[in-house]
């Protein structure tokens, strides 16, 4: 089966039609007819049409049939009658169908925060063709910018708020830029406000910016997430992250806390939190009172050396000498005393 | 207690009183803040190890460790400051003497003992009331005390601090706290337990700093010029080599 677009490929222009197999012709005799619909008892219309040549193009369009979801129409089945009260009943009948092939995806989102809320009730939950589409199925991220977009059919504004930011405004061709699911993951979605994906956060924004490549391309620092980590907010938040008995007060900051979140922006972008103009505000969020001087307490993301932070540097080149030397002289002793002893006897 | 005023009664006590109760006290309150300072702020400096984790789970997580590193750390810095006041005052009404502060002799008995060590010499320095090492274990100690209390007051309220002071020195007070704390852990660890407890003139333990008491024996040994001071045959000032009726120390065995 996986041979077969290659085979179309080698036979040349052959039409994206010839690869629909000949037993969904049955049912495209009748689901062609545009205006074909079913009144369902909510007074939603349901269209019975199925764009053959949309189909043709999708990922299915050349190795499935139709009754390979639908498998409970028969080829009698115009005769018999609809159970369905709603549109959205007929997608939540037969998005389980996916689970028959992509069960491995299909069981991520049983963890997701899409089923979750679905489990509680909620109807507009979102199911796979929510996001995959029915009929038209396509390779999701090509463009990977697609990805925000069906996000963005449900989430209008963060997805607008995310589109304003530095990660947003990205080109779409950019096969670097971060999309919802970079974050938020496709299939087992989190929820994001129970804060454990906030207490992720380095790990997730490390994982492009820790690559050295990938940073190299932007000119942006690799050190950021090193250096965050041995300060005293990333420290605090590591622990935090591996104690679920707490009582669920956060109390570290992390990436988010003060860079935003879908709001992200260049660090010397007006608009910035984390620009020096804004930081004492950002600062402030956390701790009270902080003066303008304050945010100086922090050494932006750098490493201390001899031009940036040269007391610190100082002091821990100052402790670097001074604990071998101190530990190893005592050591030193010690073996002395110890030799002598055993000397004299 | 009783036997000890008895013995001291006659010409040779067979021990002496070493500290005070308060001394023991002040020792003891040190001991236990100290340890607890270590549990609580080690694991801070080496967050990524999985002990660390396990310490701060131990402390009821992250935020109810750092409280409790803060309490002793203020127990620590109240403790220091008495201490001292205690200290000045004992000296300055002439109670006890200038017995912590270190002198000419403390260099020769460091260069003599050394010498001792290496086997070029046969000489064992006479010690008085605190050799070099505990000289220089409880200056150490005290030092370490003023550094990690104010670095740590500096850590507890950054934003009060980083308007009083420039904003550099909260981060550079986070290095020198951390690594101060961390040689003060390998200063007692390895030192302070060597001398308290493996050295073999003490081997198993000294509990002197406990009971108060201290042997005889043990004064010939590490003290015999303050024995000789108490006992009224040492006429000239401490620091002067006395010859002594007691075996040396340096030639024992």
């Amino acid at each position: 089966m996986r041979k077969l677009p290659l085979l179309f490929l080698l036979l040349g222009a052959a039409p994206a039609l010839a690869g629909i197999p000949a037993e969904q012709e049955d049912c495209l005799g009748c689901h062609t007819d545009p205006d074909q619909s079913f009144d369902l008892p909510s007074g939603e219309k349901l269209s019975l049409f199925v764009d053959q040549e949309t189909f043709a193009k999708s990922v299915h369009g050349e190795s499935l049939r139709c009754t390979d979801c639908h498998s409970n129409k028969t080829s009698d089945h115009a005769t018999g009658s609809l159970e369905f009260k709603n549109r959205r009943e007929v997608t939540r009948a037969y998005y389980e169908q996916c689970k028959g092939c992509h069960f491995a995806n299909y069981t991520k989102t049983l963890d997701g925060v899409h089923y979750a809320v679905m489990a509680k009730g909620n109807e507009k939950a979102a199911l796979c063709v929510d996001c995959h589409g029915a009929h038209d199925i396509s390779r999701p991220g090509q463009p990977r910018t697609r990805i925000s977009g069906m996000c963005s059919k449900c989430h209008v504004e963060e997805a607008e708020v995310y589109a304003r930011s530095v990660h947003g405004r990205a080109s779409e061709a950019n096969p670097d830029v971060p999309v919802c699911t970079d974050c938020h993951r496709a299939h087992d979605t989190t929820d994001p406000r129970d804060g454990a994906l906030a207490m992720r956060t380095p790990e997730l924004c490390g994982r492009c910016h820790g690559d050295e490549k990938l940073m190299a391309r932007y000119g942006l620092s690799t050190a950021v997430i090193s250096t965050y980590l041995t300060d005293f907010h990333g420290m605090s938040a590591t622990f935090q992250k591996g104690e679920r008995k707490a009582d669920g007060k956060r109390l570290a900051a992390v990436c988010t806390d003060c860079h935003g979140v879908h709001d992200i922006q260049k660090a010397d972008d007006p608009q910035s939190t984390v620009m020096s103009a804004n930081l004492q505000k950002t600062c402030a969020k956390c701790h009270q009172g902080a003066s303008a001087t304050f945010p100086k307490a922090w050494l932006s993301h750098y490493e201390p050396s001899l031009e940036k932070a040269p007391l610190v540097w100082l002091v821990q080149l100052f402790y670097r000498l001074m604990i071998p030397f101190m530990v190893g002289g005592l050591l030193l002793q010690i073996a002395l005393h110890l030799w002598r002893v055993v000397v004299n006897r | 207690m009783d036997h000890a005023t008895t013995t001291a009664r006659s010409a040779r006590p067979s021990y002496f009183i070493r500290f005070t109760l308060q001394q023991r006290v002040e020792h003891f309150i040190t001991m236990a803040v100290f340890a607890l300072l270590c549990l609580t702020g080690l694991p801070q400096k080496f967050y990524q190890s999985g002990w660390a984790h396990g310490l701060v789970d131990l402390f009821g997580g992250i935020d109810r460790s750092r409280w409790i590193h803060r309490f002793c750390g203020v127990v620590l810095a109240i403790s220091t400051v008495v201490h001292f006041a205690n200290a000045s005052l004992a000296m300055l009404s002439k109670k006890i003497g200038f017995t912590m502060v270190p002198d000419r002799k403390d260099f020769e008995d460091a260069i003599l003992q050394l010498k001792f060590y290496l086997g070029t010499t046969d000489k064992h320095p006479h010690y008085d009331r605190y050799d070099y090492k505990q000289k220089f274990e409880y200056w150490g100690l005290v030092f370490g005390n003023v550094i990690m209390v104010v670095t740590g007051f500096v850590l507890f309220f950054p934003v009060q601090f980083a308007s009083l002071v420039p904003g550099q020195l909260i981060p550079a007070a986070k290095v020198a706290h951390s690594n101060e704390g961390l040689m003060a852990f390998f200063v007692i660890t390895i030192w302070h337990i060597f001398n308290a407890h493996l050295n073999p003139d003490v081997f198993p333990f000294d509990a002197s700093m406990f009971t108060g008491k201290i042997s005889r024996e043990r004064m010939v040994h590490e003290h015999p010029l303050e024995l000789a001071r108490m006992e009224g045959r040492l006429a000239g000032e401490p620091g002067t080599h006395p010859p002594t009726d007691e075996t040396p120390p340096g030639a024992m065995g």
